[in-house]
């Protein structure tokens, strides 16, 4: 039977078999290669995008995208260290964040097949969220509500005395020679029989207000502070899109156009449930984002890239007591809980408009790059500070005069009697406009193989702010004040040859260059060296800031805050015969006014940097490197920078200081409280050096890690939770910066897990592998040394000369303590409360205390279930601090007078953090 | 008689087609000498194969280049130098299609022309487009295999890309949709979409037998690159590939060389393993005292 098959194969091989040219194998292939192209639609101008995973034909492009669903619940969540502590329980959180994603090619049925030219993307995501935050505050206790301070206490547990200031009388006795004390008073005024305010002293205003006030509920101490634990509900959600188009018009011209649109509400946990709540308000908010770009490639050698983006992003403050109601006053009582807030009603429209071209083109060994930048931003902003008024209250009033550790500034507020008040009349937004130019040229250089020098320049072009309808205004330092003759008066945009805008218009020049060296010719390490200096411009802050004349402020100043109150809640902020425009020069007199800095000052970076890079073995990369940075003339606020402060010198006159008026000769321009300079006076500096290694490792068994370590120093005059105490010698405020942590290191890592058949864990087969193949784990471990600590004095005696006074060190004792804990995390007894009226000589954040170490270890598992090669569900479980690690909170940095010291000084009441896990829930196809 | 004969002849030639065999030509790569058939020993789930055939390094080669490259022209034209010389060097029993990328894959070169016009081809190769490694790779590596398949050569597929995954059409990174959803815990580790779609492709490629080779001339660290530089090292490997990531301009000729030299000396054996039902093969191929490098797990393409 064999020799028959054969047989017939051999007849019908003769019959069938064709003449055939010789072919080699090489040209089979490449008539292979040539069918098989066409057939997979790869020839000629079309494309393939397919990824099929069948036999390969020209297939129609196909939809991608994915279903997710993000899910929170308190029940996955450990109960924050905080709330544990406070005997609290876990609060309620619900939290949904769903959505999709389409993307694929443009094809409209019948109409447009744009499979190989148009793509889209769609995205869609939601948030619902309720979540709850806590507060530790604290509050009157109910005594003190009622005018009993017999119980009360000052910061070294002795009783604090509430005085009477019905009962002032100068001192016959008084030696103005000699320095106020209780020996030697100027005043003499008698504290309230048993401590206690009679209830007919009460100011009924007051106590209206303070039965805002909830119940103190904590005894977390020391003492009555810290008295009151909220844990409220916050409720936000938000809906957003984003579309993608991307349309190639041919082989030299492609468009791409984006736009975003989101709209949301950030919802607030009140700390107090009325309309006097002093915490975060609700905000409505709308974001929309356009740009269109457009890419030339002109040859193999010349691409042309031009964009424009229109952006807008608004939001508005939700009035809680309901709309076109009066917002709830703002009553400062520090160190208690205010009631009420700052900017009850704001709304506020931020827009910019870009364009922007580049290009680059290869010239031999050189890569030229040009790039032109316009910039239009807009800021319509209407934000009163204080509409129905700001009252701030002192201990002043309640104190012996001259001698601190006396009275509360809740006593004198149980009195009605502020010792300033303010109340902001704005009458209509603003609509601020600021230009920007640049123009930049970069060439990138292949001086020789291995070696590639890049120089850049950007000639920075930046614009002053101007108003839509001229409605800005300043104090020109210059102006001379027809109220007392003196330098210093309000200047009106566009009027009395004042131009459109204070600032100049500001062309500065930023070079940057840098290198990249392969050493000795090895490609394997690389030596970077780099170098820029660039400029930033001012921004457009949301706030009126800079309006004065337009939208004002009516001030109520204490003649002496020891003695009399500027207003009392009785009387209220009475209505002032003050009309808006005021256009006066003399018309921010008596005010907290607004200062732009108008001498074209910039803040200004300069930066170097070396770092070396070694690859080796195992796709891991080591890098090694070094970095200093400098800056000047940055942006300081109002607590960094006072061009109104009293020389320091001024702290002779002592006790004299309290009196208003004589006070106020003393200002450089006394016709003004002080300056509000917002956050734009360019007067900071700051400089930073550090070192660094980075080690980096890829693997194709699907691990990567990368560990980063850096240890640095930085150094400014400005930083810090207080303030600044010399305004006049900034180098005498060269201090570690209020941020800095010396030692820090991160660690990332992705690993997808060895488990399944051929692989290393868990080989079986079957069903099974689908349990254990598709595992990952992605991490971020994070660990700092702690920031420099900002000890302060309890008191601040001196007259008002000094916004911010420094504690004095204590010579010969070590601040530094043996077993460093929360009970005793730094030595108190080496610092001390200054005199009265002197300045402290310790500066301003210390050299070596630092606040503890923070760390920080957040997981993300995966788990992958393949439905097809296309299809997918993908379960996560994320988990922030997932090992529920506690980070201490900041110690007591309150240093007391030594007749009173302040016990906690030093202690660490608490710690923070919790463990936060989400569940995701993904479908890919 | 007239009718028997064509009938007996009939009969016999269907009697006599023999059983489908299946064959499995896998690409593999030694250091070293070529790897003769007898040195080789080969198993497929455990069970031993057949070897019956080995071409070597002087057999021909059809290399798919293709050019992914949308960015930084400082990058872009030390690559397109160096493959130039390259290409230049190549035996003439290498022939090289070029394709590009950008766009959906496009064939710009079939294999066989002259070796000027292909260098002028890569010189004229306008910089433009999104990146489209992702998009392109599984179709340049299912083009190289039909070739594979259906003819006694072997075959290779270079990439040569400049791709960030911030610059693909479709959205890898995982944008911020909502600014104001400050509780945002879903993109603290962003780089879920850009693994999801890397496996998606290791396992769709799991089909193909072409190695394929990658020299990446834009080396990044930041998240989302580095995820996405890690998943190409793991893709590129699982095909029995290679992939070199350039971290500065002089690195990018040494790996473009080194990535050619390695495709030159790619052998291809072909193997005949006993009908399997296994959705997935794990290949393994030895030989003594050689350290192979192959695509070590297969999924058979569904008969459609």
């Amino acid at each position: 039977m064999r020799v028959c098959r054969t047989a017939a194969w051999f007849v019908a091989g003769l019959a069938w078999a064709q003449p055939a040219p010789p072919v080699t194998e090489l040209d089979r292939a490449i008539a292979i290669f040539k069918t098989e192209s066409g057939n997979l639609g790869l020839r000629g101008e079309s494309g393939s995008v397919v990824t099929s995973a069948g036999n390969d034909r020209k297939q129609k492009p196909r939809w991608h995208g994915r279903l997710f669903e993000n899910f929170r619940n308190n029940s996955l969540d450990a109960v924050p260290h905080e709330v544990v502590q406070r005997g609290g329980e876990q609060g309620l959180l619900r939290r949904n964040q769903f959505g999709f994603n389409l993307t694929g090619p443009v094809v409209i049925p019948k109409l447009y097949d744009g499979a190989r030219t148009t793509f889209f993307t769609f995205t869609f995501e939601g948030v619902r969220e309720k979540i709850g935050r806590s507060y530790l505050r604290t509050v009157p206790t109910l005594g003190e509500r009622q005018g009993d301070w017999s119980a009360s206490v000052d910061a070294s547990g002795n009783t604090l005395p509430i005085y009477d200031p019905a009962t002032t009388a100068p001192n016959a006795a008084f030696d103005p020679n000699r320095p106020v004390s209780e020996e030697n008073l100027e005043y003499l005024r008698s504290p309230f029989p048993n401590n206690r305010i009679p209830a007919a002293r009460l100011d009924p205003t007051a106590q209206r207000v303070q039965a805002n006030y909830p119940a103190p509920n904590s005894d977390a101490g020391p003492f009555f502070r810290n008295n009151l634990f909220v844990f409220a509900p916050e409720i936000n959600s938000a809906n957003g899109t984003i579309v993608r188009l991307d349309h190639t018009l041919n082989d030299k011209n492609r468009l791409a156009f984006n736009l975003t649109n989101s709209n949301g509400t950030d919802g607030a946990a009140p700390l107090i449930p009325t309309e006097a709540n002093p915490g975060s308000v609700i905000v409505d908010r709308q974001s929309r984002r356009a740009s269109l770009e457009h890419v030339l490639t002109a040859s193999s050698r010349n691409v042309n890239t031009f964009s424009v983006t229109a952006s807008t992003s608004r939001f508005s403050y939700r009035n809680e007591g309901g709309a076109g109601a009066e917002p709830f006053p703002f009553y400062r009582i520090s160190p208690y809980l205010a009631l009420g807030r700052a900017n009850p009603s704001t709304r506020s429209a931020r827009n910019t408009f870009t364009i922007n071209d580049g290009f680059s083109t290869r010239r031999g060994k050189h890569r030229l790059s040009m790039n032109g930048y316009m910039n239009r931003e807009q800021v319509n902003i209407f934000a009163p500070h204080y509409p129905s008024g700001l009252y701030q209250f002192s201990a002043g009033l309640t104190s012996l005069p001259g001698i601190v550790n006396t009275g509360h500034a809740f006593a004198s507020f149980l009195l009605g009697g502020a010792d300033y008040a303010e109340r902001s009349i704005v009458q209509s937004p603003s609509y601020f406009r600021k230009p920007r130019y640049q123009m930049s040229v970069s060439d990138q250089w292949e001086i020789l193989k291995g070696l590639t020098l890049s120089v850049s320049v950007t000639l920075d072009g930046s614009g002053p702010r101007t108003e839509k309808y001229d409605r800005q205004s300043t104090v020109s330092p210059e102006a001379v004040n027809p109220a007392n003759g003196r330098p210093g008066a309000l200047v009106v945009a566009g009027r009395d040859g004042q131009g459109r805008a204070f600032q100049p218009f500001l062309w500065k020049a930023d070079p940057s260059a840098s290198l990249a060296w392969n050493v000795l010719g090895d490609t394997k390490t690389v030596a970077r060296l780099s170098y820029g200096r660039s400029y930033s411009t001012i921004p457009v802050y949301t706030s009126q800031w800079g309006t004065q004349a337009f939208n004002g402020t009516v001030s109520w100043i204490s003649t002496n805050m020891q003695l009399n109150p500027a207003v009392t809640l009785a009387d209220g902020l009475t209505s002032t015969t003050r009309t808006f425009p005021d256009l006066r020069p003399e018309s921010a007199n008596n005010t907290i006014a607004d200062l732009v800095e108008i001498t074209g000052r910039q803040p200004t970076y300069q930066s170097a940097g070396l770092s070396i890079e070694r690859s080796m073995a195992g796709q891991t990369v080591l890098t090694m490197g070094a970095g200093h940075s400098y800056g000047r003339n940055l942006l300081l606020s109002n607590s960094g920078s006072n061009p109104n402060a009293i020389p320091l010198g001024a702290l002779q006159f002592r006790d004299e200081l309290n009196n208003e008026s004589f006070r106020r000769e003393l200002r450089p321009y006394p016709q003004y409280q002080r300056f509000d300079v917002y956050s734009a006076w360019p007067e900071g500096r700051y400089r930073r050096d550090a070192t660094y290694v980075r080690f980096e490792k890829r693997s194709s068994s699907g691990l990567s890690l990368s560990a980063y370590y850096e240890f640095s120093k930085q150094m400014d005059n400005y930083s810090g939770p207080y303030g600044v105490q010399d305004y006049y010698n900034r180098q005498n405020e060269w201090s570690l910066t209020s941020s800095n942590n010396p030692h820090r290191i991160s660690f990332n890592y992705v690993y997808e897990l060895p488990f399944g058949p051929n692989r290393l864990l868990f080989t079986a087969g079957g069903w099974r592998r689908h349990i254990f193949e598709g595992w990952s784990l992605s991490g971020v471990t994070t660990m700092a040394s702690g920031e420099p600590l900002a000890l302060h004095p309890q008191f601040n005696n001196t007259g008002g000369v000094l916004d911010v006074l420094n504690v004095n060190v204590v010579p010969g004792v070590d601040p530094q303590v043996a077993n460093q804990g929360p009970e005793r995390w730094f030595n108190p007894e080496a610092f001390a409360q200054p005199d009265d009226f002197t300045i402290g000589n310790a500066s301003r954040t210390h050299p070596t205390l630092r606040m503890p170490g923070t760390q920080n270890h957040d997981l993300s598992v995966n788990k992958r279930f393949s439905i097809t090669t296309e299809r997918s569900i993908e379960l996560t479980a994320v988990g922030l601090n997932f090992v529920n690690l506690a980070n201490w909170t900041a110690p007591d940095t309150m240093i007391g007078p030594a007749s009173a010291p302040n016990v906690n000084a030093g202690r660490i009441i608490g710690s923070r953090g919790g463990r936060v896990i989400q569940l995701g829930l993904r479908y890919s196809f | 008689m007239r009718l028997l004969l064509p009938m007996l002849l009939t009969y016999l030639a269907v009697a006599a087609t023999p059983p489908e065999k299946v064959s499995l030509r896998i690409p593999f790569l030694s250091e070293g000498e070529t790897v003769k058939l007898q040195d080789l020993k080969a198993s497929i789930n455990g069970a031993p194969a057949h070897l019956s055939r080995v071409l070597g390094t002087q057999e021909p080669l059809v290399l798919l280049v293709v050019l992914d490259l949308a960015g930084d022209l400082s990058l872009v034209d030390p690559a397109r130098q160096a493959l130039i010389a390259e290409i230049e060097k190549l035996p003439a029993q290498v022939s090289v299609a070029l394709l590009r990328a950008q766009d959906g894959l496009r064939v710009l070169e079939d294999p066989g022309e002259s070796r000027e016009k292909l260098v002028e081809s890569i010189r004229g190769l306008s910089i433009s487009g999104r990146a489209g490694l992702l998009d392109t790779i599984n179709s340049a590596t299912r083009l190289a295999d039909a070739v594979l398949v259906k003819s006694h050569v072997r075959t290779a597929v270079l990439f040569v890309s400049d791709s960030l995954i911030t610059n693909y059409r479709e959205d890898y990174t995982n944008p911020v949709v909502n600014s104001s959803d400050s509780n945002d815990m879903s993109r603290r580790f962003p780089e879920g979409l850009v693994k999801e779609k890397l496996r998606q492709l290791k396992a769709e490629m799991a089909s193909t037998l072409t190695p394929v080779f990658l020299v990446h001339v834009n080396y990044q660290n930041d998240r989302l690159n580095e995820a996405y530089q890690t998943g190409l090292l793991d893709l590129t490997n699982s095909t029995g590939g290679a992939a070199k990531f350039c971290r500065s301009i002089a690195e990018i000729p040494g790996a473009v060389t080194e990535a050619v030299e390695r495709i030159g000396r790619l052998q291809t054996v072909e193997l005949e393993p006993k009908m399997s039902r296994a959705k997935q093969w794990d290949i393994s191929l030895e030989a003594p005292g050689r350290q192979l490098s192959h695509r070590s797990r297969y999924t058979p393409a569904k008969e459609k």
